[in-house]
Formats: structure tokens, sequence, C-alpha cells
């Protein structure tokens, strides 16, 4: 803990924003990069969060451009494949 | 018109403290127009790579001479996609903005990867897109300075949060 965290956009989930990120941290640190699990562990947090998230992110005008945004697809598989230097190049 | 800039930079901090530090760079006192952060997305993929979206709220980023276009809302929202591949210790990050995307699309490529064991190196580089006519110049000169201004402020907060992060696993501090 002692962490500094930012806020949700929506200051009603904010707690529940919290409490997933501090779950989030020790598992991503303690658990999936060491390879011991290939699960979220925190999806008790994450079912709360994602829940209040999405019923604040309905209410915002912004919400059919972000729908768009979310269809970005940044990564080739062939990229990652690369930059985890598996790929013969 | 499109333009890119490439950015490279060596931390004197691990993979694990470097990729934790991307989660968690939010807030910083290199970021201080930065609002809120949000995970939207998080799953893992059929690799075992960590897939995580995420929404960050900044105020005001755009040039000034598009906001008589925007009205009373100055607020950028920024998309966030990433990949963590704990096998390999690599991260590939995404963002871009949300909305304005009609004037002017700004979207950043990073790949951080394990160096020298104790190091982590990230690479990418930064993509300017518009199609506003008659504002190329301006837009030019704007994305160059933006780009100038803000690759240090990333680095500088980026820092922080390593600092931060080992100091509070209470790890030995290395300066950077």
């Amino acid at each position: 803990m002692g962490n500094i965290m930012s806020v949700s956009f929506a200051p009603e989930c904010t707690d529940a924003k919290l409490q997933y990120d501090d779950c989030f941290n020790k598992w991503y640190t303690e658990k999936f990069l060491k390879g011991k699990s290939l699960e979220n562990e925190c999806t008790e947090f994450w079912d709360t969060y994602i829940t209040c998230v999405n019923s604040a992110l309905a209410k915002q005008t912004v919400k059919p451009m972000l729908d768009k945004a979310r269809e970005d697809q940044p990564f080739t598989s062939e990229e990652i494949r690369e930059s985890a230097g598996t790929s013969k190049k | 018109m499109v333009l890119f800039y490439e950015t490279t930079h060596e931390y004197n901090h691990d993979f694990q403290t470097a990729s934790l530090a991307y989660f968690n760079r939010y807030p910083n006192p290199y970021a201080k127009h930065v609002l809120s952060t949000d995970t939207i997305e998080q799953y893992i993929d059929k690799d075992g790579c960590l897939r995580v979206t995420r929404l960050v709220v900044k105020r005001g980023r755009l040039p000034q001479f598009i906001k008589p276009f925007l009205g009373s809302n100055l607020d950028s929202w920024i998309i966030e996609k990433s990949v963590t591949n704990p096998k390999s210790n690599t991260l590939l990050t995404y963002s871009a903005n949300v909305d304005h995307r009609k004037f002017i699309k700004v979207e950043e490529y990073l790949k951080y990867s394990s160096s020298e064991g104790s190091k982590t190196l990230v690479e990418g580089k930064v993509k300017f897109s518009s199609n506003l006519i008659g504002f190329k110049q301006r837009i030019e000169e704007w994305s160059h300075r933006r780009f100038s201004s803000n690759i240090n402020n990333t680095r500088e907060g980026l820092k922080y949060v390593m600092n931060r992060l080992q100091q509070a696993k209470g790890w030995k501090v290395e300066n950077s």
C-alpha cells in the first residue's frame, strides 16, 4: 500500500477503482509477472468497479466516440510475436 | 497529413518496476493535466498476455487554434491499450485521443523491454495525423513543440513513479 493512485472520471466509482487497482498491483507483481497466475484474481473488485464505470460512461456524450476508439487494433499479432522475441527476423 | 516522431530511452529500473510504473504513472508531478484514469477492459489472451484498455481524461491538450471548433468542452479523453508478455518481459502500449479525431489524431506506440536484466528500454513512435485543410504548418509546429515538451515530462513522470514504487518496496533506490 502507501501507493498514490489516480481517481476515476466518475467520483462515485473512485472507491471501487482504488480497491481494484490495489488488488491488481499486487497480483501483477507477485503473481502474473512471476508466471504464477494466468487469471486475474481481482474479479470480485473488478465486477463492482466496471459496473460502476459502465453505468457512468453510458451518461457521457463521449460514449459513441469511445466505442469507436475501442475498435482500434494497434498491435498486430506479428508485432506481439516479434516483441516477444520469438520471431525469426 | 501525417507526422512521425521517434523516441528511445533506457531506465535504470527493472521490467517489473517499469511496467508497474506504466500502470500507475498517474498522478505524478509532471502530469498535472491528468484528471483521472480508469480501466475499462482487462483479460488474459490465449498466449498468456495481459490485455488492458484504459481511459484517461486530460485537461486541454489540443492546440489553441482548434478550440473554436470545440465549444466549451476542452477536456480530452484518451484511450490506452497495452499487452504485457510475462514470459519475454515486454510491454507494448498504445494511446490515442478518443474525441476530436476529425480534427487531429495523436497516436503513441511504445515498447518496454527488459535490458541487461536490471534496466528497461522504452522505444517507440508518436504519430500525428490531421485532415484539417489550411492548418498544415500550424499543426506541424504544434506537434513538434508538443512532442518535445511531452517527451521530457513523460520520462520524468515515469522515473518519479518508478522511484516511488521501489521505495515503497524498500528496495535500493538508484538515480536514473
